[in-house]
């Protein structure tokens, strides 16, 4: 699990009209909406000199998005941001799931908005491999967090095989 | 019952570990209660009136002798202050209707040291509290139950295993219950669940589950509605996250009494249902398949191996000349018992015997450090070192050889479990209500004392027969008084403690048919003349009952307005002309 320094981020979002077409230049982090206005600029291999073979490009989604709205263009994603407005609210963690288990995403997959160093189990169990933890919170006790268990009872996205098989077996 | 393994083990420490180290952070300074709260609370530790109360699980109701005895210890070591009334002591536990037993006086900078006690006798409070799949809870009588299709443990366990640190569900809109059973009578009351699970075998003999969805009571009662007849066994688990994970997407988060499971399937109806249909097509189909909880053969062979049944019992006393028991039941208070509070048992030479909670001057369900460790040597005794926590907050026996019932009737007598009012009035469900719990806008107990001190003659009692009395202090339900046959909430006005009164409830067993809700009699009563109303309503059914009719049965067959107007005749004489009703509640209660 990578925790993210904003410093040292490549990643920038885009200051432009929510429906306008964004300038091409790497790591941008776009929203729905200016994706979709974008995408077409990306799309290989029309032209095989296109930024967008060397360009990697990502896509920040609410925690109310319908996914299928983005999972056509996920092979064309280095980076997909998942909101926590609200720590308490985890709808992002079904959403990780179905990326990861359902759809096959194979990409950067990070957790933002208000991210606590004691959630850091369940996003990386969720699928996300990167969080930007909120100010404030310890990165030590993030990295500790994630050491308790060394095991689960159900399958997730660090454990194929789930204890249900492996003491079976 | 289920054995631990090296894994259970270690994942309770690690459990227990992380636990303690969060409370450590939290009681430094560096763990904020806003950010603390949730984790507490998935751990079994909620704030409560006096003190953080702490919930632990009995996993759909099995419990050892040992794991009693060890929270007789907690009770008598950790939950116990020395000042203020007698009642306020602690050194004692209270047990819910959902399998759980409630701490009310702990300090919180003992929880760790708690949870490593608890952990050493597998148990813990991990999903007790907060929104997150709860413990799963199931029939008392699972495993002995005449009446069984298929022997739920096995299943429950494998629930259990799956919900337990679900990450994906570990911040759900709200909480959420699950019951399964896997007889023909319900006595679960899986129609007032989140989701209810009924076990069944189908034309070719193959075992699945019926689903309901949807369930709840709270301020808004509603009955789950079917969302499968027929899941395979195997696949229940992603039946079960087809529900909760189309829950977590798309349950309200905006407020919290519009956020249970409740509210989205009656606002979305069949559309909800298709949803879960269509996610639970994508699980199977569409998945990749290493994580995909399916159950496999030999993990359920493996699984039911820890339930089963001892080795049949000899032959004369499996099958003897006098099967009722009878020749040694000389007295009338033993014959008494024997039809109350001992229950036909599917192996034969077997019964399993009621430990009545129920007593005269001791709330509904608690238990002192001392009488846990005697029920602990009852168990030891006359019961193969298992108990049952039952739905109706008493314990239950499970394997009572039926040549010890005479003896294990006087040791019950003498140790204050031998009450023979299983079933009956004063067998009622409450909750702790306004003396320990900080939701609740009345106090539930000094009730339910009134209650039973107006009706503590037995004769009376079983004259009276069979009949569900529940009472809740607040509109969030713990005392299940919508399915109470009579069910008395407590509502605050102004400061001042009222009660409304309900009859025709049903909590789906069979004592009482199809789960319903039941009717509000008119505006509440105060205190003093509940037991006046509750008297009323009795003497109502006692007038115009038919042979052999249950109160339910008359309340069904006349309707609730005899009750209504029996109820009311008392209150004019009372002093409450401007008695409030549900509608003037200014309380909002918020339960975690």
């Amino acid at each position: 699990m990578k925790l993210i320094d904003p410093r040292l981020d490549p990643w920038h979002t885009a200051a432009a009209e929510p429906g306008a077409p964004v300038r091409l230049r790497p790591h941008l982090l776009l929203t729905l909406a200016q994706w979709r206005a974008t995408r077409d600029a990306w799309l290989p291999p029309l032209a095989p000199d296109r930024l967008s073979a060397r360009v990697p490009v990502g896509v920040c989604l609410d925690n109310d998005a319908e996914l299928s709205d983005v999972v056509p263009d996920l092979h064309l994603l280095s980076l997909v941001v998942l909101q926590f407005p609200k720590w308490t609210d985890g709808r992002a963690y079904s959403q990780a799931r179905l990326l990861r288990a359902r759809h096959r995403y194979g990409g950067e997959l990070r957790a933002s908005g208000q991210v606590l160093a004691d959630m850091l189990p369940l996003l990386a169990r969720t699928g996300f491999d990167s969080a930007q933890l909120e100010l404030g919170q310890d990165r030590a006790t993030a990295e500790r967090a994630l050491g308790w268990f060394g095991g689960h009872y159900q399958v997730d996205a660090r454990h194929a095989l789930p204890w249900f098989l492996r003491e079976a077996a | 019952m289920y054995r631990y393994t090296d894994f259970d083990r270690s994942f309770l420490r690690a459990r227990a570990a992380q636990f303690r180290h969060q409370l450590a952070r939290h009681l430094a300074g560096e763990l904020s209660d806003d950010a603390f709260k949730p984790w507490r609370l998935q751990n079994g530790w909620y704030v409560q009136r006096h003190a953080p109360m702490l919930r632990v699980a009995v996993p759909y109701g099995e419990l050892s002798a040992f794991q009693l005895r060890t929270l007789a210890r907690v009770a008598r070591e950790f939950d116990h202050r020395d000042v203020g009334q007698a009642s306020e002591r602690g050194g004692f536990g209270h047990f819910t209707t959902r399998h759980n037993l409630q701490f009310n006086w702990i300090p919180l900078a003992a929880a760790a040291d708690v949870m490593d006690v608890l952990a050493q006798a597998d148990l813990h409070g991990i999903q007790t509290s907060g929104n997150c799949i709860r413990n799963i809870t199931s029939d008392a009588w699972a495993g002995i139950a005449p009446d069984e299709v298929v022997d739920p443990r096995p299943y429950c366990e494998l629930l259990r295993q799956w919900s337990t640190l679900h990450p994906e569900f570990a911040f759900l809109p709200r909480k959420f219950k699950i019951a399964v059973t896997g007889a023909k009578e319900d006595r679960t009351a899986s129609a007032w669940h989140d989701i209810g699970l009924g076990l069944r075998r189908n034309e070719h003999g193959e075992v699945g589950f019926r689903v309901s969805v949807g369930g709840g009571m709270g301020r808004t009662p509603l009955l789950g509605r079917v969302a499968a007849e027929f899941v395979p066994w195997s696949q229940i688990l992603l039946f079960l996250e087809a529900i909760v994970r189309t829950y977590n997407l798309y349950g309200r988060r905006d407020q919290l009494y519009k956020s249970r499971i409740k509210i989205l399937v009656r606002a979305e109806g069949q559309r909800f249902l298709d949803a879960v249909q269509q996610e639970f097509a994508a699980l199977l189909g569409d998945d990749d398949p290493a994580a995909t909880n399916l159950i496999p053969q030999s993990r359920l062979d493996a699984m039911s191996r820890h339930f089963e049944a001892p080795a049949p019992l000899p032959e004369d006393e499996a099958a003897p000349a006098d099967p009722q028991g009878v020749a040694s039941a000389s007295s009338p208070a033993f014959t008494r018992w024997l039809q109350r509070n001992v229950h036909d048992h599917r192996v034969a030479g077997y019964r399993a015997v009621t430990l009545s909670l129920k007593r005269p001057g001791q709330p509904p369900g608690d238990v002192s450090a001392q009488q846990m460790e005697a029920a602990a040597e009852l168990a030891e005794r006359f019961s193969r070192s298992e108990l049952r926590v039952t739905h109706r907050q008493n314990l239950l026996l499970p394997w009572v050889r039926r040549v010890d019932l005479p003896a294990l009737w006087s040791a019950a007598r003498e140790l204050g479990f031998g009450l023979p009012n299983a079933g009956l009035l004063s067998d009622m469900i409450a909750c702790p209500g306004g003396d320990l719990c900080a939701l609740a806008n009345a106090r539930s107990l000094p009730l339910a004392a009134a209650i039973a001190e107006r009706f503590d003659d037995l004769d009376q009692q079983h004259d009276i027969g069979d009949i569900d009395l529940h009472i809740s202090g607040c509109i969030n339900s713990c005392g299940h008084h919508h399915s109470g046959h009579i069910g008395i909430l407590g509502v605050d006005k102004d400061g001042s403690e009222w009660y409304q009164v309900t009859v025709g409830g049903t909590d789906g067993s069979a004592r009482g048919g199809q789960a319903e809700a039941g009717k509000v009699i008119g505006p509440a009563f105060s205190a003093e003349e509940v037991p006046d109303a509750v008297e009323a309503l009795i003497d109502t059914y006692l007038g115009q009952r038919w042979p052999g009719e249950r109160f339910i049965d008359t309340v069904r067959r006349l309707g609730s307005m005899p009750f209504r107007q029996a109820a009311d005749a008392i209150r004019a004489a009372g002093l409450a002309p401007a008695a409030p009703g549900l509608a003037d509640q200014t309380h909002e209660p918020v339960i975690a």
